[in-house]
């Protein structure tokens, strides 16, 4: 397993090789990892309300450990890492870091408007969003996105619910 | 013992499906907007941009663009424009590409031809 460039370095120049690698990883998460998938939450100045969300996964009402994921407090033994927040620059280091700590291959998910670009742009305080860090392999939307959607994201990265965004043109009148 | 342990058990099969049951709350929570186009007009997709607190909305031209990934669902666009932007109910808005995410809206409101 290749370790994927961080966009801005120079696979970014190559968006097609990118995708590929990409779409290559997303095959080979879900031939090796199975059914089982560990999550390491990374909070890089989230208000807390995405947290709050995440949090609910483990509740009975969503249990999602009936479809394999499970948190672990470390990224050494994460497959996943699921980033809130707009990337403080304070905390890139220490978001890199984590992103190295993880054992290939590994998938990265930002979590939220704000991890998204939505709220903050960059500036001398914060990236503005975590692909300006981090390599992301699903995007996940919402402020804070409920926990329904993060379980289909999360299913989304490991290959096993196709994405359905890209069909929704959120016109009335039309398939949305 | 919980039944799902013992439903393991018998079939050999510990997972269940996505979504185990409907999301019940799912209908009221917040969510992206929808927007009509024949109600849109340069005037109207103007103001929408103005009042997006997250920079989810930009006009070109004849097209409004609406990035759902920086929307928080805040609801502002559809209390100042209820004609044209009415709530979506989605929420499966994960994407494994951003620009999925940024969809255009042409503007066919009267005025905006």
């Amino acid at each position: 397993m290749t370790r994927r460039a961080p966009v801005g370095g120079s696979a970014a120049a190559n968006p097609d090789a990118e995708n590929a690698a990409a779409e290559a990883l997303r095959c080979s998460v879900s031939s090796q990892f199975g059914r089982s998938l560990h999550i390491r939450t990374l909070d890089t100045g989230s208000c807390a309300a995405c947290e709050q969300e995440i949090r609910l996964l483990a509740a009975p009402h969503y249990d999602l450990h009936r479809l394999g994921f499970f948190f672990t407090p470390a990224p050494r033994h994460a497959d996943l890492l699921l980033v809130t927040g707009p990337m403080l620059r304070a905390f890139g280091v220490a978001a890199r870091k984590t992103y190295e700590a993880m054992p290939g291959p590994k998938l990265v998910v930002a979590t939220g408007a704000c991890a998204l670009g939505g709220v903050y742009q960059p500036d001398a305080f914060s990236y503005g969003s975590v692909d300006q860090l981090l390599p992301v392999d699903v995007w996940i939307p919402g402020c804070p996105p409920s926990p329904l959607a993060l379980l289909q994201g999360l299913l989304v990265a490991v290959n096993r619910l196709a994405e359905r965004v890209s069909e929704l043109s959120f016109v009335a009148g039309s398939a949305s | 013992m919980p039944q799902w342990f013992v439903n393991g058990l018998r079939r050999g099969v510990v997972t269940t499906r996505y979504p185990h049951q409907p999301d019940v709350s799912a209908s009221f929570l917040p969510s992206p907007p929808t927007f009509r186009p024949t109600e849109l007009t340069r005037e109207i997709a103007d103001s929408l941009v103005q009042i997006c607190p997250s920079r989810a909305l930009t006009r070109e031209g004849d097209m409004l663009i609406f990035d759902a990934g920086a929307c928080t669902a805040c609801g502002r666009c559809r209390e100042s424009q209820p004609r044209a932007a009415t709530t979506s109910g989605q929420f499966e808005l994960a994407a494994t590409d951003r620009s999925a995410l940024v969809k255009r809206v042409p503007l066919l409101g009267e005025a905006g031809r």
